[in-house]
């Protein structure tokens, strides 16, 4: 092992300071642009997007896509989620943690992982378009202004969560 | 005060775009700082091995709840700036559980799969395509799954209400539970061996004490300030249930077919009110609206609607909720919402039947097409957004000049139109063309040097227009009633000022009226413009000296507009009776006719033949005059804009001036 260039990953932050600075970017996120930090409505904009690449007709006489109009990427989310992957990329750089992997319990197949990664995405991202937003958008923006409805998901997604990770468990295991 | 580009409804700008990028970096640079760049550390909350989800996701909640409900309660940020999203308990419960089920088998969720991306991780991208997967998914079943979509929908509804106390004990109780968690969430992983570092750590217990101090302290400061600009009458809990009850009935909404068959059949009793900003209105509106600001809404109700059924509409229906509401508190029952906004007024009312995916009933097709042409007629094709300013709407008009009732009506609403009715005050305030200004044609003269009813300087006229909120690069409308020199001498005070684009709407008021089209009462309010005169624009104004020199030298023909009796000296109201010696007589009551409709202009057609006879040369100088200007202003404005007289000039001060002056010739 050449210990000059693999030099040894920085530690996780204390997971209270880190809270605290997600707090804060919350915080900002409501004074500035008056909507909280989302996730979930980036990506299902990209979604749109894509499709409206494949059949343009199609997405704009869509009743839900449609309602984006014909640029869904001119939006706030959007830009949210490219700056959330490079604040994630700076911060991965800053801590030598850049690793191309499949992250996996060293017992569970690769095929295994990247199927139950593949579905998990499918799945979420249907419950958010459903429920209007996702652990960011509802369960913590809306948590935090204290809406009823995104208290009321956040505690169905800890529920149905529990309820599934025991099936689910294997592809962690060593 | 903190104003949010969602208050602003700006949200799309340049600005916010940038702003949310910026924040985005720093919600990643958080997410992957506390480790969630990887799914094996996520996926631990729900096996106890790793509890740091939990710990981040609470403290992060705790204290954006904290620092928001200070921020309210010290009145820096008002709720109506901020995205409040609706509670629908069916989608909620339905999503969160296979929200749920997606995060445990994905070991994701979407922010943080952004964050595991940047950190190489592949399942952390198959995650995303999963999820940009399952968006389109959504969209594919709408149809199916709409039912649940909309299951329960409440509105805006929060917990502390939700469950009857009051919201900083619930702030309270909520970072109370939160620091239980942490607790438990550190002796877990103390008794798993796994993390648990910091139970019973002086950090802990520092850290817990500090959230508990900041939660406490908002049970001692004084309950929300109640916003300035929105003063709330006190609300009772009666007024609360009866418009509560409104609200469940529906009643509180306005279909946009029925908004726009009322303004499609002129109805004057609405008052329809656009809250986006002054740029989304200007590149369009729906036709007839005003613009106001959320925040002078009940001003504008005050002075405007009191008395009228207010529609307010934005892009979507939020906004215009949170306003009728808080109007509502205030005593405003007849504020009503454009049921799914602009949006949905395009989609429902302005959709070509071409476009629409479900068949359409013919009578249907009759009424879209009819919306149609009176919303979009004169909207430019769609791939081109409608002009943001300046005169571009004249396009086929000549200015200065006449426009027909059709143009205007077309054209009315538009930015950069700007509508001066020059009738009477009584006239206007029981009925006006929307967004028109009245202007009495007495206000733009005085007495200058001792000389009455002269056009006034042009720095003063400037002024007079500016206060009225007019613009430089305006199209101003003139509007009479039954005279059509009122409509004339406020343009020649617009030539005073250089201000060359406006037109003289042809039939006046009566003609509008006999057309059945739009007319309502409210008093326009536009800010006071910076509008000044164009330097050296007067270079038709003569005075006495300059008449008298082209009389004697017969270098220029005098046309003397007054009624021919006092021309020839039969009847005279002033100190001596007759005419310049030399001067030409056209009334300038023989340029009108009188039609069923009201007073017109003759067509240019036929007067073109009479003055051909009188002035066969187009480029001869020209003075036009009557006794005081105003008869004058008219001839001036036939001649020179419907004729194309090139070199007509304006004796102001008239008959009353030359009469007055023994020295002058005069002749019988």
């Amino acid at each position: 092992m050449n210990h000059t260039t693999q030099s040894k990953q920085a530690p996780y932050w204390n997971p209270y300071l880190a809270g605290l600075l997600l707090g804060a970017t919350l915080l900002a996120s409501f004074l500035v642009l008056g909507a909280g930090l989302g996730a979930s409505g980036g990506i299902a904009r990209v979604g749109a997007f894509v499709e409206a690449c494949a059949a343009p007709a199609h997405v704009a006489n869509s009743e839900y896509f449609g309602g984006w109009g014909s640029k869904p990427l001119t939006y706030y989310l959007v830009l949210m989620l490219a700056g959330t992957f490079l604040g994630g990329l700076f911060s991965a750089l800053l801590a030598n943690r850049i690793n191309v992997t499949l992250e996996r319990g060293a017992s569970c197949s690769r095929g295994r992982r990247a199927v139950m990664a593949l579905a998990g995405g499918v799945v979420a991202g249907f419950a958010s378009r459903l429920a209007q937003g996702c652990t960011s958008g509802q369960a913590l923006s809306g948590g935090a202004l204290l809406l009823t409805g995104s208290l009321v998901f956040m505690i169905c997604v800890f529920a149905g969560g529990y309820a599934a990770a025991w099936f689910v468990r294997r592809q962690w295991h060593d | 005060m903190i104003e949010t580009y969602f208050g602003s409804d700006a949200l799309d700008s340049g600005k916010a775009l940038l702003a949310a990028l910026v924040i985005g970096f720093l919600f990643g640079f958080s997410l992957e700082r506390a480790g969630f760049s990887s799914s094996r550390k996520l996926a631990g909350i729900f096996y106890f091995t790793d509890m740091t989800v939990l710990k981040v996701m609470f403290t992060a909640l705790i204290t954006a709840m904290i620092g928001l409900s200070y921020c309210m309660a010290l009145g820096w940020i008002r709720p109506e700036s901020l995205f409040l999203m609706d509670t629908i308990y069916g989608a909620q419960i339905v999503g969160g559980l296979l929200f749920g089920l997606g995060f445990a088998m994905g070991g994701w969720c979407p922010g943080t799969a952004a964050a595991g991306l940047a950190a190489g991780k592949m399942d952390a991208l198959l995650f995303l395509g999963g999820a940009a997967g399952g968006s389109i998914l959504f969209n594919e079943l709408f149809a199916v799954i709409k039912p649940v979509y909309t299951c329960g929908a409440s509105g805006v509804v929060h917990i502390y209400d939700s469950i009857g106390i009051s919201k900083p004990l619930f702030a309270l109780l909520f970072t109370l539970a939160a620091v239980g968690c942490f607790w438990g969430a550190e002796y877990i992983e103390l008794r798993r061996g796994k993390g648990g570092g910091l139970w019973n750590s002086p950090f802990l217990k520092a850290f817990s004490l500090a959230l508990i101090v900041a939660a406490v302290g908002l049970l001692v400061i004084p309950a929300e300030a109640v916003s300035p600009t929105l003063p709330c009458a006190s609300s009772l809990p009666a007024d609360e249930s009866a418009m509560l009850q409104r609200l469940q009935e529906g009643e509180d909404h306005i279909e946009p077919e029925d908004l726009a068959d009322r303004l499609l059949a002129g109805d004057s009793s609405l008052a329809l009110i656009d809250i986006r900003t002054p740029g989304e209105f200007a590149a369009f509106h729906i036709r007839t609206a005003v613009n106001v600001a959320m925040a002078d809404l009940p001003a504008y109700m005050a002075s405007h609607a009191a008395n009228k059924t207010a529609v307010l509409y934005s892009n979507g229906m939020t906004h215009p909720a949170q306003a009728r509401d808080a109007l509502d508190r205030m005593g405003y029952s007849n504020v009503y919402l454009l049921t799914d906004g602009l949006d949905g007024f395009m989609q429902r009312c302005l959709k070509p039947v071409s476009l629409r995916g479900e068949p359409v009933p013919e009578p249907l097709k009759l009424k879209i097409q009819s919306w149609r042409s009176f919303f979009l007629e004169t909207a430019k094709p769609d791939s081109e957004p409608p002009p943001q300013s300046g005169p571009a709407p004249a396009g086929n008009i000549r200015l200065p000049g006449l426009v027909e009732t059709a143009w205007l009506a077309d054209n009315l609403g538009r930015n950069g139109i700007h509508v001066i009715d020059t009738r009477s005050q009584p006239e206007y305030n029981s009925g006006h063309i929307p967004g028109s200004f009245c202007l009495n044609p007495e206000s733009v003269r005085g007495n200058s040097g001792g000389l009455p009813s002269m056009l006034l300087p042009a720095d003063m006229l400037a002024r007079v227009f500016a206060l009225m909120g007019m613009n430089a690069n305006d199209t101003v409308i003139l509007v009479y009633g039954d005279k059509v020199q009122d409509a004339t001498l406020i343009a020649m005070a617009l030539e005073r000022i250089g201000h060359s684009h406006y037109a003289v709407l042809n039939g006046g008021f009566s003609k509008w009226t006999a057309e059945k089209r739009a007319v309502d009462t409210i008093l326009p309010s536009k800010p006071a413009s910076s509008l000044v005169a164009k330097a050296g624009s007067d270079t038709f104004t003569v005075d006495a000296d300059t008449v008298l020199r082209h009389q004697k030298n017969k270098t220029a023909a005098i046309l003397d507009v007054r009624p021919a009796d006092f021309f020839s000296g039969v009847k005279s109201d002033e100190a001596r009776a007759g005419h310049i010696p030399g001067a030409i007589n056209r009334p300038y009551t023989e340029d009108v006719v009188k039609a069923d409709t009201g007073v017109t202009l003759k067509p240019a057609a036929d007067l073109q033949a009479a003055y051909a006879k009188l002035f066969p040369s187009k480029d001869a100088p020209i003075i036009v005059h009557c006794r005081t200007g105003h008869q004058a202003s008219q001839t001036f404005f036939v001649l020179k804009h419907l004729l194309g007289y090139t070199n007509i000039l304006y004796y102001d001060a008239g008959w009353t001036e030359w009469a007055a002056h023994p020295e002058l010739p005069v002749a019988k």
